[in-house]
């Protein structure tokens, strides 16, 4: 379960914040304080993650990832940056970062981007071609059809999205921003509880009638779908 | 006042008047002279024909007569000689001791002449024709009229230029005075604005003239600067006042936290704590996101893309918030694709931000409307609710940074939300109306076709 994950941050507090947080959850984190170095570190490639600062002494922290990009080291690349507008998020992310956090962020937001990060280079299979399966829900990626214990479930298309995002973060929190940013591709933060809504609609069709509820809420950090 | 600047349009304007004085002059003066020339050549070939026609007709003893008719009665300045082939015993009024000039060959000419009596050889044109018996006729007009003419006219065009130039250094003298006086008042201006007296103008002469229209520029200028100040110390003083309640909530609970004993309860004033930060953090985002689309940043990341998709994305998004808020959201998509350049993220913020705004305020009046208005000029993508609206002249503020018309501030909204979609507008050139709904209110983001199509290009 353990990861190597290199951490290039130069400000010491959420540095030591954020890699006893990640030690706890058992991964093992390498600290580099400065882009130079960072750099220099990650281009071995053995990290299967690396959580980058933007800004950063010596070389900031996008110009580490063009570095990286263009000695084709693909390890993921998750950006933390104080820079909030849509417009750093979209360059953030334009410039081959997997995912891009916005600063402050709560802990459990973090880890649950890391977590998926961390699953999705484990499992690189075609995403269309096997069934998901989570209990006795089976989701059919190719038909986009859905079954829960045989029966089949009608779902509207964005519906459907919502649900096989979760059944491919299975057993993993994902958080309403997450949600935003995979399932909608929108990457502001909406003034309402708009995410929450169409989670509770999915589980109404997904669980109601059933006696094991699948889809749960993970409080101050999102949701979770798991057998 | 800059001296050298006074004096370099000074010496402009003489410089000037010497050039255009000295040009109509020249031209007076080749005109004048040529015609001078032109009369006493025309005397004087006309002169040699009545002679020639005399000798024709009646031979050497009428030319004589003629010669002789010619030195008695006609003019002093007539100049006239008949020369042996030998050179000696001239007829007429030519003096050839010593010899001034002997004729060597025909036509006309110009050159130097000595009359009988005379002390010194003066200027003359004449024509010089040689009969067939071999001797010279040489008649011909001194050309001291013309000449005198030109003397006159040379000295009082000298007194032209040297007038022309000093009336030119005087004009330029006022000239510059007058524009260093204009100038001098704008510096006036600017330098009291210097000062920290931004309510300071320039003072227009009403004469439309381009002072007035630097003037009034920067006149125009400084209250867009008075305006835009204005509208900073408003934020600041709002961002300030907004800011309080937040950090007060925040501080109460963190103490709550520190100071209670029950575990349960301290789990929950903390929870409390990350909520209260994170409602500052949208405050600070949205203000950063507003003033970055006012700077018109991020115009790099335009791209083309099918606005009518985009409502109808955010109209299935927002349906389920809108049902349970007790409304209907009605959203008719365009038959065609609405082609639109711009930020689409953007965008889609500023749409969701008007539709939550009729979700927040008009979800009483039972339906929300989302239209897609593609024109010639302008797209416009319209929400409207049959809420309780906001009055005509109470929607200035409802735009406004921190505007919320219910001066309660509860929970929801930061009160951003019509600004950011204001500037998100400008950022498209655009810009967002309020209008009545008849009931409700009717937002509309109207962005301009051609704004796009230039951009795009």
């Amino acid at each position: 379960m353990g990861r190597k994950i290199l951490l290039i941050e130069d400000d010491r507090e959420t540095a030591s914040y954020l890699s006893k947080g990640l030690n706890q959850e058992g991964h093992s984190v390498e600290l580099a304080t400065n882009g130079q170095d960072g750099l220099f570190r990650a281009t071995d490639g053995s990290f299967d993650l690396i959580v980058l600062d933007r800004m950063l002494p010596v070389l900031d922290g996008l110009s580490v990832l063009k570095a990286l990009r263009a000695a084709r080291i693909d390890t993921p690349v998750l950006i933390l940056s104080a820079l909030a507008s849509v417009g750093d998020r979209i360059e953030g992310l334009e410039c081959g970062s997997d995912d891009y956090l916005v600063k402050p962020f709560s802990f459990a937001e973090l880890l649950a981007r890391v977590n998926a990060l961390l699953r999705r280079r484990e499992s690189r299979v075609d995403p269309t071609e096997h069934r998901l399966t989570v209990g006795d829900l089976e989701i059919d990626p190719l038909s986009r059809s859905v079954k829960r214990a045989g029966r089949k479930l009608d779902l509207k298309p964005r519906e459907y999205l919502l649900l096989e995002y979760f059944a491919r973060n299975e057993g993993r929190v994902v958080t309403r921003t997450m949600l935003l940013e995979q399932v909608w591709d929108y990457h502001f933060d909406p003034g309402t509880n708009v995410i929450d809504v169409h989670v509770s609609r999915l589980r109404r069709k997904l669980d109601e009638g059933f006696e094991k509820p699948l889809l749960h809420t993970v409080r101050g950090a999102g949701y979770m779908l798991a057998a | 006042m800059p001296v050298p600047t006074t004096l370099r349009i000074a010496l402009l304007a003489g410089l000037l008047a010497l050039i255009s004085n000295l040009a109509v002059i020249s031209f007076i003066y080749l005109r004048t002279h040529d015609d001078a020339v032109l009369t006493v050549r025309q005397q004087v070939a006309e002169q040699a024909k009545v002679l020639a026609d005399v000798y024709r007709t009646g031979g050497r003893p009428a030319l004589d007569d003629a010669v002789q008719d010619t030195m008695t009665y006609g003019d002093p300045q007539t100049v006239i000689a008949l020369i042996e082939p030998n050179g000696l015993e001239p007829l007429g009024n030519l003096e050839t001791r010593p010899p001034s000039f002997l004729p060597r060959q025909e036509g006309y000419q110009n050159v130097l002449v000595r009359l009988k009596g005379q002390p010194t050889p003066r200027e003359a044109a004449i024509v010089v024709h040689r009969l067939p018996s071999g001797e010279w006729l040489a008649s011909g007009r001194i050309a001291g009229e013309g000449y005198a003419i030109r003397e006159t006219l040379e000295r009082s065009m000298f007194i032209a230029v040297v007038v022309a130039v000093l009336l030119g250094l005087l004009c330029g003298v006022v000239l510059a005075q007058y524009v260093g006086q204009r100038i001098g008042d704008i510096a006036a201006v600017a330098n009291r604005i210097s000062a920290r007296d931004l309510s300071q103008r320039v003072p227009l002469s009403g004469a439309g003239d381009a002072f007035d229209r630097l003037g009034s520029q920067i006149n125009a200028m400084l209250d867009r600067i008075t305006g835009l100040m204005e509208e900073l110390r408003l934020l600041t003083d709002s961002l300030a006042h907004d800011l309080r309640s937040p950090v007060s909530r925040l501080r109460s609970a963190a103490q709550a936290a520190a100071e209670t004993t029950d575990p349960q309860e301290q789990e929950e004033q903390l929870g409390n704590v990350i909520r209260q930060a994170d409602a500052l953090m949208r405050i600070l985002s949205g203000v950063l996101e507003i003033s970055r689309s006012e700077a018109l940043t991020g115009r790099n990341q335009f791209t083309w893309f099918d606005a009518g998709e985009l409502a109808s994305e955010l109209a299935e998004m927002y349906d389920p918030l809108a049902e349970e808020r007790g409304a209907r959201l009605d959203f008719d998509r365009p038959v065609r694709p609405v082609p639109l350049f711009g930020h689409r993220q953007l965008l889609a913020q500023a749409i969701s931000n008007l539709v939550e705004n009729a979700i927040r305020y008009g979800s009483s009046g039972g339906e929300i409307q989302v239209r897609v208005g593609p024109g010639e000029r302008f797209i416009r993508i319209e929400v409207g609710d049959r809420g309780p609206g906001i009055p005509a002249e109470r929607r200035a503020e409802a735009r406004r940074r921190f505007g919320r018309l219910d001066s309660s501030r509860s929970d929801e909204g930061a009160g951003l939300g019509l600004a950011l979609a204001e500037a998100i507008a400008h950022l498209h050139e655009g810009r967002l109306i309020l209008e009545d709904n008849g009931p409700g209110l009717l937002t509309v983001l109207e962005l301009p076709v051609h704004a796009q199509q230039a951009r795009a290009a």
